[in-house]
């Protein structure tokens, strides 16, 4: 809590003693969350800490909100704060939306740049400025069915670290007449498969404004020989992540790549002994990478009242050790997680949160991301050969990053 | 003050209110947003500049960036092929059991009722249960052809670029089908029931009768229906969103759900109304058709 920030309100409170409804704060708060979840609980506890707060919480749909955002801001009527998915920061920052946190953080006790993960800390960042606080984050990583592992003579303990490795494991594993895939995962034309291709190309040197280089061709051959193989489905084509994870799930996939928002659900319907490693790399590779998935907290830039909002913000923050154990995600920073559920995947994925790496950022990154989904399933349809696939990618790409 | 509400109550005045209201509401809601969507096309338009008409005016970039797409042949051939197999399909059917149920067997209007629940049920609910009747690996269609011995391998049917558009062509005609059914229906019990008996004596053979009497005196529906599923098959977006989101790599796109991708996911909005722009003469081109034939019934 900013002490100047506390004199002003309590000088303030003085002065307008008389005038009880006066000196309240009211912030306007979009979310995603449904009551119940994060920015539902934090603000409640937050408004019984500070009474001279009010916060309006306000639910939008994750596909809604970009839509809504701009709509709104447009006609000023956009929120105090809200929640937006990483790859957008840099679109509203671009467009001056957001308000700049860097000398609010500079003036912070709570919060410490320092201390954000890279990944997360990139996806806040535009041209210099820091324009939100990520609320947590999330990555992926390779499930496994370790029982699966050992009924295959493979060993549960030596999960496949390279790229070579899962193919002989996921081939290894795979038993069609029983109807079990060795893998799954999701190269579906949405984010969600640019969201799970972005490693595997960083890993091989590449980045979304460089996707045409060999390690990404050997990567998406990578992909394809999987379900040209039938060691995934080829349905892994159009399957969420969530969706594919459910094969994994029922016992019909012996690995799946995904994320630890799946952990509730698959924790009460796997009756096997699941376990996690981080996503292989490319042999004899020295550049690790995971997908950052998760949002952020951000200021518009046209709140009337900046300190407040801040002083929220702040709060939220500062209560990133939960977010595991309560909320689902991961801590976007350096946080010490007290008694974490599921411990050995939490490592996993506490492991890989290291090396995540943002999409982005671009101001047209939906455009950036089209062409990748275009790339990966041009190429694993057989339509073109890798190759041809990503340069075709790259110059969409470089037609939107100048 | 009394003139005035004569004229109101049954003069002019009360003409022209109703076609006052008529007129506003078209211009509102239909003028406006086809030359809103025309004025975009034209236009550099992003989300932020959505609803300011202070925008770079662009020419014909738009539709030259539109035609210098790879996909566009592509998408346009899948979209002639699901309206065309549509259509024709959605009309066969339905006017074969438009007839069946004209048929006089028991429960006939009720059965004829129970037809149209497909066609009632939120299009949502319809894409999540053709989405489990379709899915390659543990899908209804898959289990019941394989249980049949039909086929060996399961069969992709969403995602196989060979197959899916096939498999939402498929969902749309079953979808389409009492519709067609309803208003086919509703033509065939306003053929009288003597031209028949009519011809029946002379000799006509029911093949005969179907080309001499059915079908002529169902040209003005026929001509609705075929308009309609036309326009109805081009607005048809759900299937898209719920079975294969036009992939995989556009093997399953059209001209709509481009529309909304360019304009909703790539914020493209010039370009989504390049496309919707399209539509609409085409549409304007179906509607003609179909005046023209209804204006030649009436005048027969």
């Amino acid at each position: 809590m900013d002490m100047k920030f506390l004199g002003v309100l309590t000088v303030g409170g003085v002065a307008l003693a008389t005038a009880a409804s006066a000196q309240q704060t009211e912030l306007d708060l979009w979310t995603i969350d449904d009551p119940g979840e994060y920015h539902y609980v934090l603000a409640e506890e937050y408004m019984a800490l500070h009474p001279e707060v009010k916060i309006n919480v306000r639910t939008v749909q994750l596909r809604d909100m970009v839509n809504d955002l701009a709509r709104a801001v447009a006609t000023g009527d956009a929120p105090d704060i809200t929640y937006i998915d990483n790859p957008e920061v840099a679109l509203f920052a671009s467009r001056g939306l957001l308000m700049d946190l860097t000398p609010y953080i500079e003036a912070s006790d709570v919060v410490h740049a320092d201390d954000i993960f890279p990944g997360p800390l990139a996806s806040v960042s535009y041209e210099g400025g820091i324009y939100g606080l990520p609320r947590g984050a999330n990555t992926i990583a390779l499930y496994y069915n370790a029982d699966m592992f050992t009924a295959a003579g493979l060993d549960p303990d030596q999960p496949p670290a390279t790229w070579d490795e899962l193919y002989e494991a996921a081939k290894t594993l795979t038993r069609p007449d029983d109807n079990v895939y060795g893998l799954a995962f999701s190269a579906v034309a949405t984010e969600e498969g640019t969201f799970q291709f972005l490693p595997w190309l960083q890993m091989a040197g590449g980045d979304f404004d460089n996707v045409n280089t060999a390690g990404a061709a050997e990567a998406l051959s990578l992909w394809k020989q999987f379900i040209d193989e039938g060691i995934a489905s080829r349905d892994t084509l159009i399957r969420s992540q969530w969706d594919s994870t459910g094969t994994f799930n029922a016992g019909s996939a012996a690995m799946v790549i995904s994320g630890p928002w799946e952990l509730p659900r698959m924790m009460s319907e796997v009756e096997f002994d699941v376990r996690a490693t981080p996503l292989p790399m490319p042999a004899g590779g020295d550049t690790r990478a995971s997908a950052l998935g998760e949002g952020d907290n951000v200021i518009l830039a046209s709140t009337d009242a900046p300190e407040a909002s801040f002083a929220f913000l702040e709060y939220l923050y500062s209560q990133m050790d939960r977010v595991w154990n309560e909320f689902g995600y991961l801590p976007a920073a350096d946080v010490e997680v007290v008694d974490p559920k599921f411990p050995e995947i939490y490592a996993t994925f506490e492991e890989s949160m290291q090396f995540a790496r943002n999409r982005g950022p671009s101001p047209e990154w939906p455009q950036i991301s089209k062409a990748i989904q275009g790339a990966i399933q041009s190429s694993l349809t057989g339509q073109a050969s890798p190759e041809d696939a990503l340069a075709r990618a790259q110059s969409q790409i470089d037609k939107v990053v100048k | 003050m009394l003139k005035f509400t004569n004229t109101f109550r049954d003069g002019v005045g009360f003409d022209t209110l109703l076609v006052g209201i008529a007129l506003g509401y078209l211009v509102v809601f239909s003028a406006f947003p086809l030359a809103y969507n025309l004025l975009m096309s034209f236009q550099d338009v992003d989300l932020f500049s959505l609803t300011s008409f202070d925008r770079p005016f662009v020419g014909w970039d738009n539709y030259r960036e539109i035609l210098s797409r790879p996909e566009l042949l592509p998408i346009l051939w899948n979209t002639v092929k699901f309206v065309g197999i549509s259509v024709i399909a959605q009309l066969s059917l339905g006017f074969a059991i438009a007839m069946f149920f004209q048929l006089d067997f028991p429960f006939n209007t009720w059965l004829r009722g129970l037809f149209l629940a497909g066609w009632i049920m939120p299009a949502l609910v319809v894409g999540a249960v053709w989405s489990w009747v379709l899915a390659g690996d543990f899908g209804v269609l898959n289990h019941v052809l394989s249980e049949l011995g039909l086929i060996r391998a399961n069969i992709f049917w969403l995602s196989d670029p060979d197959v899916a558009l096939y498999s939402i062509i498929f969902a749309n005609i079953w979808l389409g089908v009492p519709f067609n059914m309803i208003l086919l229906s509703v033509g065939l019990a306003g053929i009288p029931e003597d031209v028949y008996e009519a011809a029946e004596m002379d000799g006509a053979t029911r093949i005969q009768r179907f080309f001499t009497i059915t079908l002529p005196m169902m040209r003005a529906q026929l001509g609705a229906v075929i308009s309609l599923g036309v326009i109805f098959t081009l607005q048809q977006f759900d299937l898209f969103a719920a079975l294969t989101q036009g992939g995989p790599a556009n093997s399953s796109n059209v001209f709509q759900y481009w529309s909304w991708q360019l304009a909703f996911q790539n914020y493209e909005i010039g370009l989504g109304s390049v496309i919707s722009v399209l539509m609409i003469g085409f549409v304007i081109a179906v509607a003609f058709v179909y005046v023209r034939s209804t204006r030649y019934e009436q005048e027969s």
